[in-house]
């Protein structure tokens, strides 16, 4: 039966060519006219060109010479190395733990997978509400434990001192944290379903040997688990290129002081708010040649191997 | 069992299919910006429902915030197809993009089917596009004046600022409020910088020559323009803005005045309604006057009507929501219903608003306005959002000295 249906290939057609033509008309073509439209003039989206740029390359240009592009690049370049630490990292400390214990795995799986059910948007408001200014949750605890300075008027109105989280000093850790805190959960569920499929025999076979807790992870777990963990690298990379939405929330248009910007909200804020249409196409452009790039990068040096 | 299933699902999806299909009515998708924290939101939903249960239409409500952000997005829909049935947004040039693309219907037209459409509305109050026709019913008017905490202002041992408040005697203020452990002006320059733009540029104008646009940075408009985003610079570097201004939203600091943190605010005569709502004692606030400096006196402020509704071509070429759109638009806009949206704001209403009991704070706002001596429009309202979002994007460079005055100017004309 099953030989019968690879020589005749033609209903593997029936069902590929519909999916192929959708992405060649939803994909591939939007992609093919928008770097069309990097050569344009379009002064807002949906509006017909007016023509083509003077000079035609203007917004390649301006995206080398743009110091908000420059940022932008430079904070989503740290995005990604954090998402490669922190991300991945926690998850996988997270999931060696939860597969150490016998009661409760199941409890910290769902409690650790929790915050990517929920919307970016309200996690960027409730983060707004952790790291709010005057009398945000993180700032009350700093004054109760006593770390805010403050000054008594001489009319006796206490000044307390608050420490603002989206000021130069601590933008990026305000922005990057949330997004951190999101999608460990995700890494940490996949990690854990890898290190589930590990023989149970060859930590038995390890410990009659004498092997201790860590030298178990470290010859048995990480080895067998490199192919999993290659895989959420390459999926940490690119997610991290794409992350808007969350900071977007919580910081809007650059703040503070056009030091925040990622490639996303950069073109978001020029295609949608200024209605620069072609210079946002150009932003996505980019976005994608340094998405292609740098998953080929991580596939290449995570590699999986074929020996696992 | 699994057949059982699929055909149940099935059943249910072709029952709720015809439910659809044998309903009454139409729905009407309908985009305003009477959103969540809008101080009418609740006589919007009011009336709404009084509309739903008086024709048997739907309402599907897609409101929101006013900002820059959300005018992008209403512009952006009718750009790609997903205008709303009816729109209620500004009728400045904000509203010319859809206007001139012909997605939107002329009064004029819509009054050849009916006849008695807006006709409770002064004519000569009606906005005028570039190309000469009337398209908005208008709702109500707006004004934009100073607001003052009382409470503040009495820690401070300061008197609420009268109709002839001056610059230097604001200046004065600001460094006793300060002094005292207060901020003395709730403002985000990042978020919401609008308000004190229009009152600085009058300060360094008149307001006969307020809705003046440059043609450069150094003529006369453009010379109000760097003056005024030079006092901005001044009020900074004075530390009279909240230390938070560059990271803050509006909401923050708009609630930082309202807690009794900050002295001063400018905004709109829809804010009256936010504190009404929200504040804990409204006799702790005040409508007064914007400082003035040079030619204007405080008496003097911006105000005008700006908004108002907007049927779409989508909708009237819609044998079904035609006349569901034309008596949401009436009914919304009706003598009756328009006096629950208004307080102190003018109309175009031929037989006035009658608004009933007013707050302390609505009454503060109508004896302030018994004071003004003449009024302006909003001269942002009138440059191309483009123009606009660069002007007030580099506002927080201004005052940070990373850009002149000059040059913030001339490119926001250069995108004009």
């Amino acid at each position: 039966m099953n030989s019968m249906i690879y020589k005749n290939k033609k209903p593997l057609l029936v069902f590929l060519v519909p999916a192929f033509a959708f992405l060649i008309v939803f994909l591939y073509y939007p992609f093919f006219q928008n770097v069309v439209n990097t050569f344009m003039r379009i002064g807002g989206l949906g509006r017909a060109a007016q023509g083509l740029n003077t000079p035609w390359y203007e917004n390649y240009r301006r995206l080398f010479t743009d110091p908000y592009m420059h940022t932008a690049l430079q904070n989503t370049l740290l995005l990604t190395l954090c998402t490669i630490v922190f991300q991945v990292g926690i998850a996988l400390i997270l999931a060696l733990l939860v597969d150490t214990i016998r009661v409760g795995a199941q409890f910290f799986r769902t409690v650790y997978f929790f915050p990517i059910v929920i919307s970016a948007t309200a996690l960027g408001l409730m983060f707004n509400l952790i790291f709010l200014y005057k009398g945000g949750m993180v700032n009350q605890l700093l004054l109760s434990l006593g770390r805010l300075p403050y000054e008594v008027k001489p009319s006796g109105k206490v000044l307390v001192q608050w420490l603002d989280w989206k000021d130069q000093a601590h933008f990026l850790f305000t922005m990057f944290m949330p997004v951190m805190w999101q999608y460990v959960g995700f890494y940490f569920v996949i990690l854990v379903t890898g290190l589930n499929n590990i023989s149970p025999d060859l930590f038995e076979a390890a410990a009659l040997d004498g092997a201790d807790g860590w030298k178990r992870t470290r010859y048995i777990t990480l080895p067998l688990l490199r192919n999993v963990l290659c895989t959420c690298l390459v999926l940490a990379i690119t997610g991290a290129l794409k992350v808007f939405d969350l900071p977007w929330v919580m910081f809007g248009a650059g703040m503070p002081e056009n030091r925040g910007w990622l490639t996303g909200t950069y073109m978001y804020d020029q295609t949608f708010n200024r209605m620069n249409v072609d210079y946002g196409s150009t932003i996505a452009v980019l976005i994608v040649v340094l998405g292609v790039v740098l998953s080929n990068v991580a596939n290449r040096v995570f590699r999986p191997s074929d020996d696992l | 069992m699994k057949k059982a299933l699929a055909l149940l699902l099935a059943l249910i999806m072709v029952l709720s299919l015809g439910a659809v299909a044998w309903a009454d009515g139409v729905t009407l998708n309908v985009v305003t910006s009477y959103g969540g924290d809008d101080g009418n939101r609740g006589n919007f939903e009011a009336a709404v429902k009084a509309y739903e249960a008086s024709t048997g239409n739907k309402v599907n409500d897609g409101s929101a915030t006013s900002n820059e952000e959300w005018k992008a997005k209403v512009l952006t829909d009718f750009e790609t197809g997903s205008e709303p049935d009816v729109l209620f947004f500004f009728t400045n040039a904000d509203a010319e993009p859809f206007i001139s693309a012909g997605k939107v219907v002329s009064i004029e037209e819509i009054r050849a089917e009916y006849p008695d459409y807006a006709t409770n509305m002064r004519d000569s109050m009606l906005a005028v596009a570039s190309d000469g026709k009337q398209y908005a019913v208008p709702s109500y008017g707006y004004w934009e004046n100073m607001f003052v905490n009382k409470t503040v202002l009495a820690d401070c041992g300061i008197e609420v600022p009268g109709p002839d408040y001056t610059w230097d005697q604001f200046l004065a203020d600001c460094e006793t409020i300060k002094a005292n452990g207060y901020t003395p002006i709730a403002c985000s320059l990042v978020e919401v910088p609008h308000y004190w733009f229009e009152f600085l540029v009058m300060n360094n104008g008149t307001v006969a020559n307020h809705l003046d646009i440059p043609a450069a940075a150094d003529d006369a408009a453009g010379a109000k323009w760097v003056a005024a985003l030079e006092d901005f610079k001044a009020l900074y570097e004075a530390g009279y803005f909240p230390a938070n201004t560059l990271t803050a939203s509006d909401a923050e600091t708009v609630e930082m005045f309202n807690q009794g943190e900050a002295a001063f605010l400018i905004d709109g005569s829809w804010k009256v309604g936010y504190f009404t709502e929200n504040a804990a004692d409204l006799n702790d606030f005040a409508i007064s006057y914007v400082p003035a400096k040079g030619e204007r006196k405080a008496s003097e402020a911006i105000g005008g009507i700006s908004m108002g509704y907007f049927i779409t071509r989508k909708a009237w070429d819609d044998p079904a929501k035609r006349e569901a759109a034309v008596e949401f638009v009436s009914q919304l806009t009706s003598d009756d219903v328009l006096s629950t949206f208004v307080t102190t704001e003018v109309t175009a209403l031929i037989n006035g608003a009658k608004p009933a009991g007013l707050n302390p704070l609505q009454q503060s706002a109508a004896d302030a306005n018994a004071n003004i001596t003449a009024i302006a429009g909003a001269v942002q309202d009138t440059i191309t959002g483009e123009a606009k979002a660069d002007l007030f994007g580099n506002i927080q460079n201004v005052v940070t000295g990373k850009m002149s005055a000059t040059d913030a100017v001339a490119a926001a004309i250069a995108l004009n």
